[in-house]
């Protein structure tokens, strides 16, 4: 039950009882809860370069092949922009063009899984958690980026359970969040790729 | 219209239909059943929880206090030996520091910050109550290894190599880093939930420059909260693997650095002393001056200047380690931040002084306890700025003096205003009034065992005598201050113990509290004690940093616009400003927090005991409640 009919004379403002119902509440905690997030890495690479200042071992063997850790940044990016676009057809109405995306998106993210254990397969061969500090942070640091990935894809997937028609608004809101925490995972991966695959290459 | 004037002097209740309340009743209520307590999403019942089970804590840790100090009250005593007394004293600060300190100031502010912002919950509920289940069932958590008799025993920070697998080979401090990470994810939550809720959910009206103190303080370290905690759960991580799964992060022979934990522990370990020290600073801003009938000196100053320790507070943390040899250069960096900090906390004593001076003061039990943090702070204080000069500290590194510096700015800085808003703000929350004669005594047991606890222990560290060592020889001059020590801390413990006392009697004999029995001015003491489940009938608008002592009437609304009674609701203001902009819908009742909670236990405890297995099943489990609760429903199309 709704209060009282507003009365006519207060036309200058809008009325408080004809607020529409919040729909971001939702994006502030997601925002803060990709900053928490991001500090997470902020520190994960500050420990790499305070061990690799000061420890003895530190890339023993040659450093990181590049070519799969770019594909695998393409695969991201890629996933990124395919989401991005599934967003816009969600403000315009375009659900099924939107859910299309969804599912691009997350098949990108499983074949980024996919490639991610095959650069793991190849890299194992001659650098392991165990072999000394920089294989532990180096796999750590990749793995966390996995981690949040799976996170990621599971987000994806929930998003792609809901259905359109119960409640369009929550869809709208539940597609923003994941793809909000979707793109934080694409530019940790960025991050990756330059400190630890392509500085160690050009130094 | 009579004015609301009218109504506060006479102490009468805003008037409203009781058609309005019952119906407001029937939407907010949660069922007295054993269901309705488990589901529960209220805030105010979730904050009584927390500062019930952090007084657990509390008794807790200083009960394990008390056994240290016995053993040390003559020299070579044999009370406990030395891996009984390690294990104490890392519990004692373990449970301190992470279950007490912190928690007691989040459920202050769970009660208290939607009642003071005019809000009716906080922004994300039932996220809300997970972080309380994840409060406590980390702390049984940590509290399982007591039973197996393996707790942690490498102090509150845990220095390496000390504490990997080699030196420390049993399941204490595996439980120690999982049960911090298992913390940081409670902490986490519970710090988004405040920012949102303070930025969000202001009544309409109350502008940043209008909010209460205390919500400045809980933000300052809320923000604080979502940079440093990473620091400690990449430490504990790094520390669980090194331990576990065969990395070398702190392993020299292979290329690790001891010093990685140092740093990544300091850099969250500093801004975590705001963390417990500003939020009570917060509630001295907000009752001292109700006791010095003025508002408070300089608001804006104490804003600012509570803000800016949040934020000079993560450019400090290497002065933990000034003795581990560093550059002159460095060093030189964080002392002088360090004592910059010391200006902002100036600033806030000299506003509180100035309070004092110029108010009429009502010397309440609540009044006493704020004045003794005063005294503490500025003890404390002040021997904290002699640990900011390097030779000094090199001196004093690792003594008694460092122990009786950081339990003056914890005991005194948060113990102390603690207790002040217990006798504050408990009539609001349970409708009683306490003893104010039994209060007064409680602070003085209190407050003189505070300083016989712990002066003289800077003289034994000035002498010294090395902190975390389970005894001392005869003859060195320690034992006349160690007895003292020893009498103080027995003395402030039954000082605590007057307050619980003080609590149980209120409840079956104390007087009925009015709506503001100390006539102060914040929202909060405008609806009845204890407030009913919607807190509000109608959301307040504001005016003024005092609503209750300026000539509007929040309550004004005669056309019943906002009410709000569609469900649960409550507005959405714009972050700054507060123009209501939209309507919050609040989530119903539901198990989901507790049971993701329980999940998130079944998949620590199965990383403690190796059970890979039992742990993929733990973090199936997690996901799935986690998609539960985010499950949309549909908006139900009535309530009426």
């Amino acid at each position: 039950m709704t209060a009282a009919a507003p009365a006519l004379s207060d036309q200058r403002e809008p009325r408080i009882t004809e607020l529409p119902i919040e729909a971001h509440l939702g994006t502030n905690g997601m925002t803060l809860f990709i900053a928490t997030e991001g500090f997470l890495f902020v520190l994960l690479f500050f420990s790499y370069f305070f061990l690799a200042r000061g420890s003895g071992r530190w890339l023993s063997e040659e450093p990181p092949k590049l070519g799969l850790a770019f594909a695998l940044l393409a695969i991201l990016v890629l996933s990124s922009v395919t989401i991005a676009w599934g967003e816009r057809q969600l403000k315009a109405q375009r659900t099924t063009y939107a859910r299309l995306s969804l599912i691009a998106t997350f098949i990108l993210g499983l074949v980024f899984v996919a490639v991610q254990v095959q650069e793991y397969r190849e890299h194992l061969r001659t650098l392991t958690p165990r072999t000394d500090v920089y294989g532990s942070i180096f796999y750590t640091i990749t793995s966390f980026h996995a981690a949040h990935v799976g996170m990621g894809l599971l987000m994806l997937f929930f998003v792609l359970l809901i259905p359109r028609y119960r409640a369009p608004e929550q869809l709208h809101r539940s597609y923003r969040n994941a793809a909000m925490y979707w793109h934080f995972v694409d530019i940790v991966w960025v991050f990756v790729v330059a400190l630890l695959y392509v500085l160690p290459n050009i130094r | 219209m009579v004015s609301a004037r009218f109504y506060r002097f006479f102490n009468l209740p805003i008037q409203m239909s009781e058609d309005l309340q019952a119906r407001l009743e029937r939407i907010w209520e949660t069922p007295k059943t054993l269901w309705g307590w488990l589901t529960t999403v209220d805030h105010k019942e979730i904050g009584k929880r927390y500062i019930v089970t952090a007084l657990f804590f509390l008794t807790l840790g200083g009960l394990e206090a008390l056994v240290i100090r016995l053993q040390l009250a003559t020299s070579n005593r044999t009370l406990i030996g030395p891996q009984a007394y390690t294990q104490l004293f890392t519990m004692h600060g373990v449970t301190m520091i992470f279950w007490y300190a912190s928690p007691i100031l989040s459920g202050f502010a769970n009660y208290l910050i939607p009642l003071m912002i005019g809000s009716r919950d906080m922004a994300f509920p039932r996220l809300n109550a997970f972080s309380y289940w994840s409060f406590l069932l980390s702390g049984a958590f940590l509290h399982a290894s007591l039973l197996l008799s393996q707790a942690p025993h490498g102090g509150w920070f845990a220095y390496v190599p000390y504490t990997t697998a080699p030196y420390s080979p049993d399941y204490g401090m595996d439980f120690f880093a999982l049960a911090l990470i298992f913390l940081t994810v409670s902490t986490t939550a519970g710090a988004i939930n405040f920012i949102v809720t303070i930025f969000r959910l202001r009544a309409p009206g109350m502008t940043i420059s209008k909010m209460p103190l205390f919500c400045y303080s809980t933000l300052t370290v809320s923000l604080s909260i979502v940079a440093s905690l990473p620091a400690l759960t990449v430490a504990c991580v790094f520390l669980e693997l090194d331990r576990q799964w065969g990395t070398h992060f702190f392993d020299i022979s292979h290329g690790g650095i001891a010093l990685l934990w140092q740093q990544l522990f300091w850099i969250f370990g500093h801004p975590w002393v705001y963390v417990i020290f500003l939020p009570a600073t917060g509630m001295i801003s907000m009752l001292l001056p109700v006791f010095s009938r003025r508002p408070i000196v300089g608001y804006p100053l104490v804003a600012i200047s509570t803000v800016l320790t949040g934020v000079v507070g993560f450019g400090v943390w290497v002065h933990h380690m000034f003795a581990v040899g560093m550059t002159d250069m460095s060093m030189s960096f964080f002392s002088a931040a360090s004592m910059t900090i010391s200006i902002f906390s100036a600033i806030q004593i000299f506003a509180w002084i100035g309070t004092l001076w110029t108010g009429r003061i009502v010397p309440t039990a609540s009044f006493h306890f704020a004045l003794g943090f005063l005294a503490a702070l500025v003890i404390g204080g002040l021997n904290g700025i002699v640990t900011a000069i390097i030779p000094v500290d090199w001196q004093v590194h690792d003594t008694y003096f460092v122990v009786s510096h950081l339990h003056y700015v914890l005991a005194g800085t948060n113990v102390f205003p603690v207790f002040a808003a217990i006798y504050f703000w408990l009539p609001k929350m349970t409708g009683r009034m306490l003893n104010e004669a039994l209060g007064k005594v409680s602070f003085w047991f209190m407050f003189i065992g505070l300083n016989l606890t712990f002066f003289p222990m800077q003289i034994a560290g000035l002498m010294g005598m090395p902190r975390r060592v389970y005894t001392y020889g005869s003859g060195l001059g320690l034992e006349t201050t160690n007895l003292i020590a020893t009498i103080g801390a027995f003395t402030m413990g039954f000082g605590v113990l007057l307050t619980f006392w003080n609590y149980f009697a209120s409840m079956r004999s104390g007087e009925v509290a009015s709506a503001n029995p100390w006539g102060a001015d914040g929202l909060e003491w405008s609806i009845p004690s204890p407030p009913p489940s919607y807190a509000f009938a109608h959301i307040p608008t504001v005016t003024s940093r005092h609503p209750l002592w300026d000539e509007h009437n929040e309550y004004d609304d005669p056309g019943d616009e906002r009410v709000f009674d569609s469900g649960r609701q409550t507005p959405v203001s714009s972050a700054l400003d507060a123009v209501p902009i939209s309507l919050a819908q609040m989530p119903e009742d539901t198990i989901t927090p507790l049971l993701l909670a329980l999940a998130m236990t079944l998949f620590f405890t199965a990383l403690v005991l190796k059970w890979l297995a039992v742990g993929i099943v733990g973090l199936a489990l997690v996901a799935v409640v986690a998609a539960a609760w985010l499950w949309p429903r549909p908006v139900e199309e009535s309530f009426a």
